[in-house]
């Protein structure tokens, strides 16, 4: 029968091809090939094509070595997955408050020998290298790039509600005034807050410490503190009385920034650096953005963050080597030396990609004045538009993150936040104090 | 010496067709008598019921469909504020043209199609060949081969969503399948039910024909792609509905399984990912392209599908 | 003349069903000229696509319950991870979840089916097309359906479904803002996508009624009530048993629509029990739960195993009534 065979035969070959294609080819020529991490999905060309720009250049210098970029998102399931595969690009970036669990799990590589080789073991911020080590010491990543937590506010809807953009509000009382005027006036949401995805509680435990809240002392769990209450009392009256905050409260931290993005929201809490990230994966119009310090109350304190490069543990030494050698100038060298610096702004500036965007330091303050001078004829951000911050911030020194099962922690939170912002009648006390009990479950557990 | 085995020539279409219809589980009455449906009343009742039968499944079946289809050329703007109206800020075409070349809803529509294909090659290979072997090659372990695949039916999906994966990631021989499609179509291939379809066709055939072939000297193999296989098409036509469709639905096992490697994966996946980088009006378009696919083969095959999901409903009866 | 020469129609009956040879006629060199080892080889892709896709993990699925591992190490730990599991608050929620989610599906999508599948099936005309309309959800992936009615839920005055019940008056809802909502605005979509799967298959076993039991029953002077009370439903129920067991394991193990609606909120009101392995799994402790998630899958399948066997056995007692 000539048709079914046809058919069959045809099939066949088809997905043969589609299999063969789905095969990863091994390493080429005897260079090393390394997989390392570029950006989350829908980032612009214009990133990977200053990528492509840097990856040559480091081939260059590195004629043996192969680069891969690796599309690449710091998201709970597509790390575990690919953790189980083995699949993980051999260098990847990872939070602060991620890290410490992970190399808990032991699923990190320790570099404590590569970086004291490197000799800048002592330049770094000692605060922000503590959260890359385990109770021994062993350093088990390269801090590369730190922030504190901003407002972030939207020019042109402060512009339609009647508002001052270059005059952003400056505190909590104020915040709730100008989300108020924006609700009424431009019927967007005035203010957001995360709520899912383990943002939820982080924001809320930002948002805590401004007012002097502390989540965890040692090892117990404090999370029934004022500021806590104080924040979610915030929330519900400004959900519930004033009616600011929209109405949709399943945002993690993709969905708030698309939703700012477009239009949507007047106000939020989230990372000094975010700017990088909204215009080049979610479309932001620069012009819209504004950044200021986040309101800190008496006794209250700003929550810093970050990100660390790491290598996994299965790695071998050749590639680890290589991998090093990636993370050194790739993500460090560009913070030390002025040729470093130069390069890495140049080839951004030059693909339209941003320059500049607020950071907080993970070396000393001297090394991190001496890169700002020299980025600075590259700096291509709006800084103007982020004066409120620039000038905030030198009167806020950064706390860490509770450092114990911090991600479970904070999806038990997001749990008080929802609840919060959906239910009239939530108890926030209740809510606390079970939420509380949970985390000191896990802490004990 | 090999002989032909002869069988009826095929009809041509129109009466393939007609055949269909005749050979359909037609009764000549259901509930209502002839007599019933001259009854006023009953002749009220058959209008209402059209009216709600009409009015349900447009309304609530193709109703969400067609706002898609509407949607996917609206701006957001309209979307979000005048849902229900019709483009009152005109047609927006860009959408499409954004979905294809932004969002590449081309090239994941075209891993779609390529997934869906070797899943439907790799799973009727495996059905079909365990069906002959459990059904009219008998062999000693027949009784195994079935009693295991029986047992499999009823374990649910989830226990081996965990333990799967990691065979897959990390199979104790041979490389990884991740990122891999054929880590989708293997694992797929391994269902159950499929082999009882058209095991419980196999069981079905006129034993003769087969013995008439064994006495003129064919082997296992010419049986099995001479008889078995054409004289099993209605069969195979169901099988492959539901092997094709269910490859077009799974979100979960290939959003695991492509997770390292974007370029491989269907729109299923790749969909949800992008879509709080994506505008609106942008991921509307992209979703109604997804729809095509299906929608498509749906109306081509409507008969198929339909006898087979009613098959479906016999046979677990 | 032989018996069977009179009576041909015996020979079907002594016609053996096999085409291989009996155990006696074996050896190797036998076995493989007899087709043996081609047979093998028909059945090897089958044997090792069900070994390692199917039963090794499911054995595997066993032996990781026991242990607790980071996917580069393992140890193990007995039954450390079941009493974690059973201790974990949320489990409980998510029982009660899913529970509810099955307990809604039976409510808003089990009748329905039924009562559009005997209106189907008796009216005279458009039969086809109604078969197609009422398909056509079933065949739209899940994902996109997902995506699109996560737009029709919007909770702004402007949302889809609000602006449609604003045209009748009603305020705006929440929907899947609200965990009171939430659960039910789920099951209405995941009904909107599989109810014409069933309607399909009960309009199948309904043409399938053999006609001469309508006739009987209006010898007997049935009306059209008695005739579905007495011959129709009867007849169904067979189908109806099974679809309904069928359902509640497939409702059991919903993941897609807690996972891409609401992820779970909100405050844990759309928890499912296969959101919770998944999370065990694949978020949170960031690989560190493994052990967790299998331990929870098995007691799910235990327990649905034990639940069906129990729905049998009292279907069984039903239907020999």
């Amino acid at each position: 029968m000539k048709s079914p065979t046809k058919v069959i035969a045809i099939a066949a070959a088809f997905a043969t091809v589609a299999s063969l294609a789905a095969c990863s080819t091994g390493g080429s020529d005897g260079k090393l090939e390394l997989r390392v991490a570029t950006f989350p999905p829908g980032a612009d060309q214009a990133a990977y094509d200053a990528f492509a720009v840097q990856e040559e250049q480091f081939e260059k210098e590195n004629p043996n070595i192969d680069i891969i970029g690796v599309e690449y998102e710091w998201k709970a399931p597509t790390f575990t997955a690919q953790l189980a595969a083995g699949s993980l690009p051999d260098v990847f970036t990872v939070p602060f408050t991620d890290a410490k669990t992970l190399l808990e799990n032991g699923q990190l590589a320790d570099v404590t020998k590569e970086v004291t080789d490197l000799g800048y073991a002592d330049k770094f911020n000692p605060i922000i290298l503590d959260a890359v080590k385990d109770a021994d010491g062993n350093i088990f990543g390269f801090p590369r790039q730190a922030y504190a937590l901003g407002l972030q506010y939207n020019r042109d809807l402060f512009e339609q509600a009647g508002l001052d953009p270059d005059s952003p509000p400056t505190t909590w009382e104020e915040v709730r005034e100008y989300a108020k005027q924006i609700a009424e006036k431009t019927g967007k949401a005035g203010y957001a807050t995360m709520t899912k995805g383990a943002t939820g509680g982080w924001q809320l435990t930002a948002q805590s410490v401004t007012r002097g809240g502390v989540m965890q002392d040692g090892t117990t769990s404090t999370i029934d503190n004022d500021g806590t209450k104080a924040t979610l009392q915030y929330f519900h009256d400004l959900r519930w009385e004033d009616n600011s905050m929209g109405d949709n409260f399943l945002l993690d931290w993709g969905g708030i920034n698309q939703e700012f993005a477009a239009g949507n929201i007047g106000m939020y809490t989230s990372g000094s650096d975010l700017y990088t990230a909204l215009v080049r994966d979610f479309s932001l119009d620069p012009a819209v953005y504004g950044l200021t310090t986040i309101p800190v109350e008496e006794g209250g304190n700003v929550l810093g963050g970050g990100d660390i490069a790491v290598i996994p543990p299965t790695v071998t030494d050749d590639v680890k080597a290589a991998a090093v050698k990636w993370i050194d100038w790739y993500y460090m060298q560009k913070l030390l030396t002025e040729d470093g610096a130069v390069r890495d702004a140049k080839a951004l500036a030059d693909a339209d990609q941003a320059v500049g965007t607020p950071v907080l330091p993970v070396l000393d303050e001297e090394t991190e004045a001496q890169r700002l001078k020299w980025i600075e004829p590259y700096v291509n951000v709006p800084r103007e538009q982020m004066k409120g911050f620039f000038d905030g911030i030198v009167n806020q020194t950064p706390v860490g993150e509770p450092k114990l099962h911090t991600q479970e922690i904070y999806q038990i939170l997001d749990n008080v936040v929802q609840a919060v912002l959906t239910d009239q009648n939530a108890d926030i006390d209740a809510l606390l104090a079970q939420a509380n009990k949970d985390a000191q479950a896990l802490i004990d557990g | 010496m090999t002989t032909t085995v002869r069988l009826p020539p095929r009809p041509s279409f129109r009466a393939r067709r007609k055949l269909d219809e005749s050979n359909e589980p037609e009764a000549d009455r259901g509930i209502l008598s002839v007599h019933d449906r001259r009854k006023r009343s009953v002749r009220n009742g058959q209008i209402l019921s059209h009216i709600f039968l009409f009015g349900g499944l447009v309304i609530v079946g193709l109703g969400p469909l067609l706002w898609l289809a509407k949607s996917a050329v609206s701006t957001t703007q309209d979307t979000l504020t005048q849902p229900m109206a019709l483009w009152p800020s005109g047609i927006d075409w860009a959408n499409l043209s954004q979905a294809w070349f932004d969002v590449e809803v081309g090239k994941f529509f075209f891993n779609t199609v390529a997934i869906a294909l070797g899943q439907w090659v790799i799973s009727l290979l495996i059905a079909a060949t365990a069906a002959y072997v459990m059904s009219v090659l008998r062999p000693s372990y027949a009784r195994f081969m079935e009693a295991a695949v029986l047992a499999t039916l009823f374990v649910p999906a989830v226990v081996l969503l965990v333990p799967l994966f990691v065979t897959v990631a990390r199979p104790p021989i041979g490389p990884s399948l991740l990122n891999n499609y054929l880590g989708i179509w293997l694992p797929t291939a391994a269902n159950a039910f499929n082999i009882l379809i058209i095991k419980r066709f196999f069981d079905n055939l006129p034993f003769e024909v087969f013995e008439a072939a064994r006495t003129d000297g064919a082997g296992p193999i010419r049986m099995f792609w001479s008889i078995a296989l054409p004289m099993s098409k209605p069969i195979l036509g169901v099988a492959s509905v539901f092997i094709v469709i269910a490859s077009l639905k799974d979100y979960l096992w290939p959003s695991l399984v492509l997770r390292g490697d974007v370029n491989l994966q269907p729109l299923g996946v790749r969909l949800p990912d992008i879509e709080s980088q994506t505008e609106l009006d942008v991921t509307l378009a992209s979703l109604a392209i997804s729809t095509l696919i299906p929608l498509v083969l749906f109306l081509i095959f409507q008969r198929v599908f339909l006898r087979g999901a009613g098959l479906g409903g016999a046979v677990k009866g | 003349m032989t018996v069977l020469e009179e009576r041909p129609e015996l020979q079907q009956r002594l016609r053996p069903r096999r085409v291989t040879p009996r155990k006696r006629d074996r050896s190797p060199i036998t076995w493989v000229r007899r087709g043996g080892l081609t047979t093998l080889l028909l059945a090897l892709p089958m044997i090792l696509v069900f070994a390692a896709y199917s039963w090794w993990p499911i054995l595997q699925a066993i032996w990781m319950s026991f242990q607790k591992t980071n996917l580069i190490t393992y140890q193990f730990v007995g039954i450390d991870n079941f009493i974690a599991v059973l201790n974990d608050p949320v489990l409980g929620i998510a029982v009660v979840n899913t529970l509810y989610f099955a307990v809604l599906a039976l409510i808003f999508g089990f009748p329905l089916p039924i009562l559009m599948a005997v209106l189907m099936s008796e009216v005279r005309k458009l039969k086809g097309f109604y078969s197609a309309l009422a398909y056509l959800p079933v065949i739209v992936p899940p994902v996109v359906a997902v995506l699109l009615w996560t737009v029709f839920y919007k909770a702004s005055p402007t949302g889809v479904f609000n602006t449609i019940l604003g045209w009748v008056g009603i305020p705006p809802q929440p929907w899947i803002q609200d965990a009171t909502q939430a659960m039910p605005s789920l099951v209405l979509e995941a009904t909107w996508a599989a109810a014409g799967g069933s309607i399909i298959i009960y309009l199948a076993a309904l043409l399938a009624v053999p006609p001469e039991l309508y006739d009987a029953a209006e010898v007997d002077g049935a009306g059209i009530w008695r005739k579905i009370w007495h011959v129709t439903l009867p007849q169904l129920r067979g189908v109806i048993f099974v679809m309904l067991i069928l359902q509640v394991i497939a409702t059991a193990q919903v993941f897609l629509e807690p996972y891409l609606f609401t992820s779970g909120g909100p405050n844990n009101s759309t928890v499912t029990v296969l959101l919770l392995i998944f999370r065990y799994a694949f978020e949170g402790s960031l690989g560190g739960k493994y052990g967790q998630a299998t331990a929870l899958s098995l007691m799910l399948a235990i327990f649905l195993a034990l639940a069906s066997f129990v729905y049998f056995k009292v279907t069984q007692k039903w239907s020999t009534n």
